[in-house]
């Protein structure tokens, strides 16, 4: 296996196809593209719609001419796979599918050269790993947006600006987004970026799956956003049945497609992680020697890839409720809608370990490297990761403990659900272990870790308190989950997202991010998020509810005091956009380890070269051993290497 | 560890702990509990509260501690001490949560199944939750409903409760109870209130586009005076008496079994504010204000639009509403079941107020 890798890493300085610039108009059309993506998405949306005119008019249905299967079929079933193909996401599988020869060594679509490559099929992790990243900022920004139009509306009791419509779409929107468009991508960019060459490996292990997965991704986000054109879907990004499978506008169906496109992103790229991490180790390079961040992704892909496809068919069943009037969940024709609940939750609570552990990853990098120490318990750390995936998998009802279930699940739900208290409390006691007695550093990184292991205990904490069913009966679809969630999912992976992308910044673009500034989005974040969330767990064991534009006046002082709040927070993802825009830019050239890192991807130049490494690295000790007098991590010229093993593998 | 370290580490400690008692004790945290329910549910929040407070005060402590004593300076390029790990250190903090999250699990559970536990001389009402209105049914009054809870104080109330459409929730915060009303399934909730009084009984499952209309009120009474009131719904013959402790709005109208005369605007009125109409529609004859569904005071244009009669149309778009919708507002919004639960007098009563105060309005615009 190893042999093989290195073989076709050094085979890899290869030349590269002709830029993709010039040619005549019509070549334009027909390459790979924007040109072409344009017309083909049409051209199938066509398809579509005539597909559905052709079968509805054969079948003697009336209206021949419906909206709800045109709009499905033809808008976010046909026209989203023109799009994949225009753009060239298929064009070396067509390639077999037509019996054209193949070519096994071509890199025409790899790697980056110039601004435009960016905005291409890709099969460079690293380029693929910016286009996740710059992405998902855009639909953060998006979602952000929403979120303060919400703050707005609910700055004063009464309706201020919105009909109940568009507000229940705002905050429906808003979470679809944050949810799947930007923290679960923003993870697998990240890691896109840094796992392959954290295992010395030249790149994923299926470049063009990886491409592939990148490119769902916007049309995502494109269908969840426009599904305000149609009447949002108003039922909550939790989508319960019947609500959403019955009584909503078209919006509805763009929900529950938009989720499988992001559902399908998300499980690609699971098994390219789950495969390269398996398979494309360097030498040398042990499970007991993989960083946290590698140990971290592996386990999120194991849930990724187990729990996904189980909100992809809660999503279509309620879609077939909707559009083909199935009963799966509508209890007028036999269905069961808590049967939605249970499927739904089943992928949606190991989710929210989805969108924790990979941040749990960049934690452990980041504070052992600014800390100028080992990894404390580094063997427990992995361990505690396998037991969440694990647990994660046996507390989905604590989502339901008011729902109407079955009472006596609710007991050792509950007990599940506190047991997860255990392994998380590990890593954070193991991380101020690690913080104990080091040589810190307060970087931007560092902060966003500390500014983290803060705000994740405090949610961390109040899911402690929602997990004993009696307080949960009191503050459950109340402002004290909100606040719950955002100090689980800002305060944990935002804060983590914000950590990772200024720690590996030096490394993706080559320059150094201004330190000034990015001190300055921490302290403003910090504190705008704490004065916008913490006080909604009191708004919410008061007994404000969730999800209304609308409450009673006797709220509207700590309502007014959280919307102002939250416009500070938002202001302050300016600093962020603005130091990373400037920085890219005219930033001061990165060196190759600015942190003094032991881990790979910090031993090749800022950026990495195309295929990685010159040579497959040895690997011959912990990626953690600050302090240890000579001690390595690896070692790039694998002939020197071999006497240094001391482990054979 | 030397002996001035643990101190300061102590010191940090008390304050962080310090601090987050005061933001536990100085804000009102939990509204007033009014049921008996609500006090073990109490118990058990503070019961958490104070472990949680033990376990910030010790990771704010140790990071507070770090930050302040082992910041370096950019240029020190020095290491730290190459600790691994501590086996003695990593049992004690896999001990420690297991044994709080188990003690934390044990008072819930005793806490649920005395708060679930049958009591005897139960009161059962019927609930029905449609959007976006509430409907108490009194099995002991020969099914007499009101759109308000009425209850005796101390003594057990079971709800049985049914949806008619979506899902909804039944949410007293005074009572600390919660349960979803999943259509297809009776949910139910034991409550004893122990506290005579008004408070707000809201849904709390996002329920569609009135969700946050969709409140009522729980009214605890005094026994005596609760029999009082359930006798009389039972003979079905006279509306409630104003209660000295509500102060609703809707505390006079009608119950949906009492007989109307028909053709008075006043018991028009009084069926629109029993179904709760004014939750969605704006009429100003009703003093409602209402926006989810369309404007009643335009009754008169909206019928020219369908090209309807006015009366035909109002019926019409109370019985059998799909038929047809004023453009701009979506299909399938108002509940479709008005016709079957709404009695036929009380109907006609409804249309010929509607009717009349659409044709005032429209004359108040001409003038």
């Amino acid at each position: 296996m190893t042999e093989s890798v290195t073989t076709t890493a050094t085979a890899h300085d290869v030349h590269h196809a002709p830029s993709p610039t010039g040619g005549s108009g019509w070549r334009l059309l027909y390459r790979a593209g924007w040109i072409r993506a344009f017309w083909m998405t049409l051209l199938f949306a066509g398809i579509g719609f005539g597909l559905v005119v052709l079968v509805r008019w054969s079948g003697h249905w009336h209206p021949i001419i419906d909206t709800q299967p045109l709009v499905l079929i033809s808008a976010l079933v046909s026209a989203p796979i023109g799009f994949l193909a225009g753009i060239g996401a298929f064009d070396y599988w067509s390639y077999y599918a037509l019996g054209y020869p193949t070519r096994a060594e071509d890199h025409s679509g790899h790697g980056a050269r110039s601004w435009r490559d960016y905005f291409r099929v890709n099969t460079d992790h690293k380029v693929i790993g910016v286009q996740y990243l710059v992405t998902t900022i855009f639909f953060f920004l998006a979602g952000g947006l929403l979120a303060l139009l919400v703050r707005a509306e609910l700055a004063k009791p009464g309706d201020q600006y919105f009909e109940p419509q568009t507000y229940n779409g705002l905050f429906s929107v808003h979470a679809s987004l944050m949810i799947f468009l930007f923290i679960i991508p923003a993870f697998a960019g990240l890691a896109n970026f840094v796992v392959p060459l954290m295992l010395g490996a030249a790149d994923m292990a299926f470049p063009r799956l990886n491409a592939l997965s990148f490119w769902l991704l916007p049309i995502a986000g494109v269908m969840m956003l426009s599904s305000f054109i149609v009447g949002a879907f108003a039922g909550g990004w939790t989508g319960y049945a019947p609500l959403n499978s019955d009584h909503q506008p078209l919006g509805a169906i763009f929900f529950n497609q938009g989720v499988q496109w992001a559902g399908a992103s998300s499980i690609m790229t699971a098994l390219n992680f789950l495969v390269t991490i398996i398979t494309m180790r360097a030498p040398g390079m042990t499970f007991w020697r993989l960083p946290l961040l590698v140990w971290a992704n592996f386990t999120t892909s194991l849930l990724v890839v187990i729990a996904t496809p189980f909100i992809a068919g809660s999503q279509f069943f309620s879609m077939f409720d909707h559009v083909m009037h199935t009963s799966f969940f509508n209890p007028v024709g036999g269905g069961y809608p808590l049967g939605y609940q249970h499927i739904f939750w089943f992928y949606s609570h190991p989710a929210v370990y989805i969108m924790m552990l990979p941040g749990f990853g960049i934690m452990s990098e980041v504070i052992a490297v600014f800390s100028r120490k080992p990894i404390f318990g580094y063997r427990l750390m992995a361990l505690s990761l396998m037991a969440i995936v694990v647990l994660g998998f046996s507390v989905w009802a604590h989502h339901m403990f008011t729902s109407g279930m079955s009472s006596w699940l609710r007991v050792p739900m509950m007990i599940t659900t506190l047991l997860i208290a255990v392994p998380t409390g590990i890593k954070i006691f193991s991380w101020l272990a690690t913080l104990w007695e080091g040589k810190l550093h307060l970087r931007t990184p560092m902060l966003f870790a500390l500014g983290f292991l803060s705000m994740f205990v405090i949610g961390g904490l109040s899911g402690v308190m929602l997990g004993a069913v009696p307080i949960d009966i009191h503050v459950t679809d109340t402002y004290f989950i909100v606040a719950h969630i955002h100090y689980v999912l800002f305060g944990g992976s935002v804060f983590t997202i914000f950590a990772g992308i200024y720690y590996w910044f030096p490394k993706m673009t080559g320059r150094m991010y201004d330190e000034r500034l990015g001190k300055l989005h921490f302290w403003l974040t910090f504190v705008g998020f704490n004065l916008t969330f913490f006080p909604m767990h009191i708004l919410g064991t008061e007994g404000m509810i969730r999800r209304v534009a609308d409450y009673p006046p006797r709220f509207e002082d700590m309502n007014m005091f959280i919307s102002l709040a939250s416009f500070g927070l938002g202001a302050s993802v300016i600093v962020f956009l603005y130091n990373m825009i400037t920085s890219w830019r005219f930033g001061e050239i990165a060196p190759a380890n600015p942190w003094r890192a032991m881990t790979l991807e910090w031993q090749v130049t800022s950026p990495p070269p195309t295929f990685n490494f010159d040579e497959i690295p040895q690997v011959v000790g912990s990626p953690y051993e600050y302090g240890v007098p000579g001690a390595q991590h690896a070692v790039l010229a694998p002939s020197k290497a071999r006497e240094m093993e001391e482990v054979p593998v | 560890m030397r002996r001035g370290s643990i101190v300061a580490l102590l010191g940090l400690a008390l304050i962080a702990a310090g601090i987050a008692t005061a933001v536990a004790l100085l804000p009102t945290w939990l509204p007033v509990d009014a049921s008996r329910e609500a006090g073990r549910i109490d118990f058990t929040f503070w019961f958490v509260i104070a472990i949680c407070i033990g376990i910030f005060a010790v990771v704010a402590a140790v990071m507070a501690y770090a930050v302040l004593h082992f910041r370096v300076r950019e240029d020190d390029f020095e290491d730290g001490p190459p600790i691994h790990g501590h086996t003695g250190l990593e049992i004690t903090w896999t001990a420690i949560p297991f044994v709080l999250v188990t003690a934390i699990a044990i008072v819930s559970g005793i806490v649920l199944s005395r708060n679930d536990a049958e009591a005897g001389n139960t009161l059962r009402i019927n609930v029905t939750a449609q959007q976006f209105t509430w409907t108490f049914g009194y099995p002991d009054a020969h099914d007499a409903t009101s759109p308000v809870l009425r209850i005796p104080e101390g003594r057990s109330i079971e709800l049985d409760m049914r949806s008619l459409d979506v899902i909804h929730a039944f949410f007293v915060p005074e009572f600390r109870t919660n349960e979803d009303i999943v259509p297809g399934l009776v949910t139910t909730i034991h409550v004893t209130p122990d506290r005579v009084g008004t408070f707000p009984l809201i849904c709390n499952e996002l329920c569609g586009l009135g969700h946050s209309t969709m409140r009522s009120e729980a009214i605890v009474m005094k026994p005596a005076a609760f029999a009082a009131w359930l006798k009389q719904q039972g003979k079905s013959a006279a509306p409630a008496p104003p209660s000295t402790t509500s102060t609703t709005t809707t505390s006079t109208s009608t119950t949906s079994t009492s007989t109307t005369p028909s053709g008075s605007s006043a018991a028009g009125l009084s069926v629109f504010n029993a179904n709760s109409c004014s939750s969605c529609h704006t009429l100003t004859a009703a003093k409602a204000t209402g926006t989810i569904g369309p404007d009643l005071d335009k009754l008169v244009s909206y019928a020219q639009q369908a090209h309807q009669p006015l009366a035909a149309f109002v019926h019409e778009s109370i019985v059998n509403p799909n038929a047809y919708v004023q453009p701009g507002y979506p299909k399938g919004l108002m509940p479709q079941n008005f016709g079957t639960s709404i009695s036929k007098p009380q109907i006609d009563a409804l249309v010929t107020f509607l009717v009349q105060s659409a044709q005032k309005t429209g004359k108040q615009g001409k003038g």
